[in-house]
């Protein structure tokens, strides 16, 4: 019963970390930009939802802040940062290091305004019920893994079949081919921010009324995200959400024999054996070297 | 004053050693590593352990400190330098976070959350050095040993291989270096001596636990290297001595609250490191562009 159980709590936090994986690789893939602060999109987004929310305005008004704070923040660094850099000189090494920089403003910040402690939304949605004996489930997981599978199937409905869906997936492989045929690569990386800052925001408000939030919470998710792309493969959305769910039931599995403080150590040590075996990762598209 | 400026003293040379140890691989190898908290980390616990339980002799504790730490980059090393510059930025983000976890869990080496406490003092031939202006010394050596390898290095066929690499590891690759195997000795140059910053550390401090050893700590030191200047030989420097100096810095200002200092502190290096990179990515000393 305790392994069904931890599948399910795996299950739910797989499709949260899937969201957030799938907006990192999905920016990474396409502008080649190694997005660190995507971290602090979801920290800034859990707590705007947060504040909106602790101030009594209600679910829906929260739910539109925190969408459109996740949107700004991620055009606002793309083209006040990245595209400034970029335009001297792309090194990984640069973007990466600034990227990290803000990373850490927001996290501090952050902890100034709302204190560093962890808060927590209630919801009578988290109140666990008991599904089979000796199963708890909140209504709360399930809904967040519908919105999860719903989110990451129109994000695949949306690169399959719009015009701006396939420019971002031609884009990671060959920009020259992108301009020739009438697509703007800078209108594509904009696309790709806005898509991938907002697809934070179900999993940032879901965290929030779940397991509750402190402003290091966007280095757990960046963690994830990164660990979930390199294993994925590197510009594969559909290997990055299977990594991600495997980072899910991981972590949770591993209570059947570990302490719980060992459950990050778990993802990682997946991390290290991914690289030694599959170094293209588990969907290969471009090689490693 | 005097042991106020010698332990400011000890702890700029420390961090120096680590940035200097770090701009080695970042500035010159090109080796993006998120992980040298664990290497200082590993030098601290291995120093500390067999000064409390064997010997504080300088020859036991430095050497043993420098191999372990070694050792443990060439696991990081081995499996990863193969590939891509980004699996290595994951790949050592995952040692750091693995190793915060085996630092707090394995209680019979590193003392569990508590730590290592009461770790003897260095000795050198039998002398114990215990005072902050003595051991100020040991480790104003320490640093200027650390300069000159690092400075031979850099000028040597070896430096040369290694902006080659830098610079195009491809073309490296196709005069026939061997990409990884100089990749991999420069990291555990670069570990071992971060790991001899560690056993000075420890056996300053005489108590080490794991919240010097954490992620925040290699973002500092990285933070140092850019500010400073990567791939020059002083930036490091300067960067510690600018990055040590701010929280005294800023407590001057009065109108700040106590409690943030450290939050402010954080932001400060945080905007640095976004703003450097947009106007001056070749940090304070650096010529400007790259």
């Amino acid at each position: 019963m305790l392994a069904l159980q931890l599948t399910l709590t795996g299950l739910q936090a797989g499709a949260l970390y899937a969201l957030t994986a799938v907006g990192f690789s999905l920016i990474f893939g396409s502008t080649r930009v190694f997005h660190f602060a995507h971290g602090a999109t979801f920290t800034l987004a859990a707590y705007l939802f947060y504040a909106v929310e602790a101030a009594g305005y209600g679910f829906v008004p929260g739910l539109i802040t925190s969408f459109a704070g996740a949107i700004i923040f991620g055009l606002a660094i793309d083209w006040f940062i990245y595209r400034p850099i970029q335009r001297d000189e792309g090194s990984f090494f640069t973007v990466f290091v600034a990227s990290f920089g803000i990373g850490i403003v927001v996290q501090n910040l952050i902890g100034i305004i709302f204190g560093r402690s962890f808060v927590t939304i209630t919801s009578p949605l988290t109140r666990s019920r008991e599904l089979l004996e000796g199963v708890y489930v909140a209504p709360l997981a399930g809904i967040a893994f519908v919105v999860a599978l719903v989110c990451l199937g129109a994000l695949g409905i949306f690169l399959r079949s719009t015009f701006t869906g396939k420019g971002l997936r031609a884009l990671s492989d060959d920009p020259e081919l992108v301009r020739v045929f009438g697509l703007s690569p800078r209108r594509l990386s904009a696309a790709a921010f806005v898509i991938g800052s907002a697809l934070v925001v179900p999993s940032a408000i879901f965290t929030s009324m779940s397991t509750g939030l402190n402003p290091a919470i966007g280095h757990h998710i960046m963690l994830i995200s990164l660990a979930a792309t390199i294993v994925g493969g590197i510009g594969s959305i559909p290997g990055t959400m299977i990594a991600a769910f495997i980072f899910g039931l991981a972590e949770n599995l591993s209570l059947l024999w570990f302490e719980p403080q060992w459950s990050e150590a778990v993802v990682f040590a997946i991390l290290f054996a991914a690289i030694i075996a599959r170094p293209s990762g588990l969907v290969a598209k471009s090689a490693a070297h | 004053m005097e042991n106020y400026l010698a332990n400011l003293g000890v702890l700029i040379c420390v961090y120096s050693i680590l940035a200097i140890t770090l701009n080695f691989i970042m500035g010159y190898a090109g080796i993006f590593s998120l992980a040298h908290a664990v290497f200082f980390g590993v030098g601290a616990y291995t120093g500390g352990f067999l000064a409390l339980n064997y010997s504080s002799s300088i020859l036991v504790i430095l050497p043993a400190a420098m191999i372990t730490s070694a050792a443990l980059s060439l696991l990081l090393a081995i499996p990863t330098l193969r590939v891509r510059g980004e699996y290595f930025v994951a790949a050592s983000l995952g040692l750091q976070i693995l190793a915060v976890t085996l630092f707090t869990e394995w209680k019979w080496f590193t003392g569990g959350i508590g730590g290592l406490v009461g770790i003897p003092p260095i000795s050198i031939f039998g002398t114990e050095i215990f005072r902050p202006t003595s051991f100020f010394l040991v480790t104003l050596v320490a640093l200027a040993v650390t300069i000159a390898i690092f400075g031979l290095l850099v000028r040597s066929n070896f430096g040369r291989s290694l902006r080659a690499i830098r610079d195009s590891e491809s073309a490296a690759a196709a005069f026939g270096k061997n990409v990884p195997l100089i990749k991999t000795v420069s990291l555990a140059i670069s570990a071992a001596l971060a790991g001899m910053a560690g056993a000075l550390y420890a056996s300053y401090l005489s108590f080490i636990n794991v919240e010097s050893f954490m992620l925040d700590t290699s973002v500092l030191i990285m933070a140092m290297v850019i500010i400073g200047g990567t791939g020059t030989q002083i930036g490091p420097i300067v960067g510690a001595v600018v990055l040590l100096s701010l929280p005294s810095a800023i407590s001057y200002l009065n109108f700040l609250p106590q409690s943030e200092i450290g939050a402010i502190q954080q932001i400060i290096y945080g905007a640095g490191m976004t703003l450097l990179m947009l106007f001056r990515p070749g940090g304070i000393v650096g010529s400007g562009g790259k």
